[in-house]
């Protein structure tokens, strides 16, 4: 067995394959060591010094090491054996290794289609909150739970979507500030930045909340339509979050016959009187408009 | 009123138009420039509501006073509903509000007719203006348009808008005439037919200034008068011929406090207008003709989807091997879609495709089993009776609904 310790970065990751390839070590003698994991009972420091100078240099598809830099952000027990057993296939010339139908390549794109979503699920859930005009520091702060290691290769999104605009993203483990210029991403994130981002003084949710529940249609509630493109893990860090159980259930006590939102239906209505005929209305001067 | 009021109302007044795309827009970004926005072609959905429908766009009238009496809207003239109307730089200021929360991609704004066709139109695109040009607001906007405004009016609101959108209503000109008095069908498609010269001159030119480049889409309610699925596939086949339109939005009819009693007091049911978005997927992008999916007049099937219902009614051209077959054909397989179908084209220049393959493509393989062959599979279906087929594969009959 052959431990293969190395810093836990795609970049160490890929450096030691790159050894072992040469070497001729298979896939099932490896255990991949990050720093945070001690070694096995019986493991023994591997031995580098023989590698053979004759070896030729390895060629791998580029695309190749793109799909499992990507992969490797997935966040599972053991992520790095399935990237070294495709590396190995294709280093044999088993090209199939990389497709999503062969049976590691399909576990290859699972993981793909995982960090995508999960890349997208940032752009899409997460929330930023205005600080104070006067505050020091970033003019919006966000914190996030993402599933997987997406946070770095992300969060540059925002950078072109806010401009000049300084902003804070704090997640569990990582964190990234953008300064109006350049990106600051730190691993593991400064308990600064935490604070900042789970603690924001923020008292502008209202009109959001407002738009929620009324761009809501209650007659048509599908819950699993909502789980499925928005899963529940998100729910707690959405301002909306706590609305959703209490539209769900004011559409299920009866304002399923239509689609008004009842804060709508609870006001006074009116009529537009028609001042002339239709098609004069049109064109004419009736002046409805005028009433704001 | 204040400002919250307002939002209440108008959302409110906004939702029952479907379309919340924001994808299809040019790669803008706001790096290193002042000035908020950006947008990459892919649309993001910031939420979702419980009714399971995506919100990407902050959607909102600017006014729901309306001098229309168009029987199948909430905000036609006799319709008892609280009325407001927004500034446009209320409008910008919720816009840039929620984009920078990142609630949303952009603005899809329309609007309710008052004073004129023109005076309307205007109205939206100072919106538009204003979040361009002083806001310096790169990102997404949607606008309605109002189809008597005159074409230069259209002109400009193509300048700013990266989408442009004419709802066609109802499918048949009959039903307009009745349900929606004010309304012609003959402006509609002028409006339809200005915005895809606007298109079609900015491709033509190099340097011409932008028009739309998300295009236009439409809306069609369904259900709000009789006319059948055949009808209504084959309006928007034509749309998406004659106009190049982008999308054609299916919109339920959904019943509205105070119904009148023009139009039914009952929603159809949500699986019809699912069903009409299945065909229309298979309009756009599986190359079916309408007449293979409908032969005459009637509606889809709602216990099967469409494209299992023409396998079924089309026996002759299965099963289809699958290490053989064109593209194309295996991506007429119930089950198998135009993404997995690729997959099995570049596969099987690797290797012979087995069954188990497709389990880990991720098929649908009950729908597919029937009709594939693969190298170590052929179905013992395969002679079975449709009739007998569609029973089996036809989804569980839904609970009647409760009210």
């Amino acid at each position: 067995m052959h431990s293969a310790p190395f810093d836990g970065s795609f970049a160490g990751w890929r450096e030691v394959a790159r050894r072992l390839i040469q070497q001729g070590v298979p896939p099932h003698q490896i255990t991949w060591l990050t720093d945070d994991d001690s070694g096995g009972l019986f493991d023994h420091v591997p031995a580098p010094n023989n590698a053979p100078a004759a070896t030729p240099p390895l060629r791998i598809p580029r695309q190749l090491l793109e799909l499992l830099q990507s992969a490797a952000r997935f966040r599972v027990e053991d992520r790095w054996s399935l990237l070294y057993r495709i590396l190995w296939r294709v280093a044999q010339g088993d090209r199939a290794a990389m497709l999503p139908g062969d049976i590691d390549g399909s576990q290859l794109h699972k993981r793909l289609k995982a960090i995508r979503r999960e890349a997208h699920h940032l752009h899409a859930f997460l929330r930023f909150h205005p600080r104070p005009e006067n505050a020091e520091g970033p003019q919006l702060v966000a914190w996030h739970e993402p599933a997987h290691d997406i946070l770095a290769s992300a969060s540059g999104h925002f950078a072109e979507r806010l401009g000049r605009t300084t902003w804070l993203i704090a997640t569990p483990d990582d964190g990234v500030y953008w300064d109006g210029q350049r990106l600051h991403y730190q691993r593991p994130c400064p308990s600064e930045w935490q604070r900042l981002a789970q603690a924001p003084e923020d008292t502008g949710e209202a009109l959001w909340l407002a738009y929620y529940g009324s761009t809501f249609n209650p007659a048509r509630l599908n819950r699993s339509a909502l789980e499925t493109s928005m899963p529940v893990r998100f729910w707690k860090n959405l301002p909306e979050g706590p609305l959703i159980p209490q539209l769900m259930s004011q559409a299920r006590a009866g304002a399923q016959r239509d689609g008004q939102a009842e804060a709508v239906s609870r006001q006074g209505g009116k009529r537009i009187r028609r001042t002339s005929a239709p098609q004069q209305a049109v064109s004419g001067s009736a002046d409805p408009d005028l009433l704001r | 009123m204040q400002l919250i009021e307002k939002l209440t109302v108008l959302a409110d007044a906004a939702k029952y138009d479907a379309s919340c795309a924001s994808s299809g827009a040019p790669n803008r970004s706001s790096k290193g420039k002042s000035g908020i926005g950006s947008t990459n072609g892919m649309g993001i959905c910031h939420s979702f509501t419980p009714d399971g429908r995506c919100v990407a766009l902050l959607k909102i009238l600017l006014t729901n006073f309306c001098l229309y009496d168009c029987q199948y809207c909430v905000n036609r003239r006799s319709s008892d509903v609280p009325r407001a109307r927004f500034t446009p730089e209320e409008v910008v200021t919720l816009t840039l509000d929620f984009y920078k929360r990142n609630c949303i991609s952009g603005l899809f704004l329309s609007s309710g007719i008052i004073r004129s066709a023109d005076y309307t139109m205007e109205q939206l695109v100072r919106v538009a203006k204003l979040l361009r040009e002083e806001h310096e607001f790169r990102g997404y906007i949607h606008l309605k348009t109002i189809p008597d405004a005159d074409p230069l009016l259209i002109a400009e609101a193509g300048r700013y808008a990266d989408r442009l959108s004419v709802n066609i209503e109802l499918p048949t000109e009959s039903s307009l005439i009745r349900l929606a008095p004010e309304k012609q069908v003959r402006t509609i498609k002028q409006a339809m037919h200005s915005i895809h010269q606007g298109e079609s001159e900015a491709r033509a030119e190099l340097r011409a200034p932008r028009f739309a480049p998300a295009g236009q889409s439409t809306q069609m309610i369904i259900g709000a008068d009789a006319t059948d699925d055949s009808t209504i596939l084959h309006t928007a086949a034509s749309l998406y011929g004659n106009y190049r339109l982008r999308r054609v939005y299916y919109s339920a009819f959904s019943p509205i406090p105070q119904s009148p009693n023009t139009v039914p007091f009952e929603a159809p049911p949500l699986l019809r207008e699912h069903r009409l978005y299945q065909a229309d997927f298979l309009l756009r992008g599986y190359g079916f003709e309408v007449g293979e999916l409908l032969s005459g007049p009637g509606n889809l099937a709602l216990d099967i989807d469409p494209k299992l219902a023409w396998a079924l009614n089309n026996r002759e051209h299965f099963p289809v091997d699958l290490n053989r077959a064109e593209p194309a054909m295996i991506a007429r397989v119930p089950g198998i879609g135009v993404l997995s179908a690729k997959r099995l084209v570049a596969l099987r220049r690797q290797k012979r495709i087995r069954f188990e393959d497709l389990t880990r493509l991720r098929c649908a393989l009950e729908k597919a089993k029937p009709f594939i062959v693969t190298q170590d599979y052929r179905p013992l279906q395969a002679s079975r009776e449709s009739l007998l087929l569609r029973q089996q594969l036809s989804e569980t009959p839904a609970q009647m609904a409760l009210w």
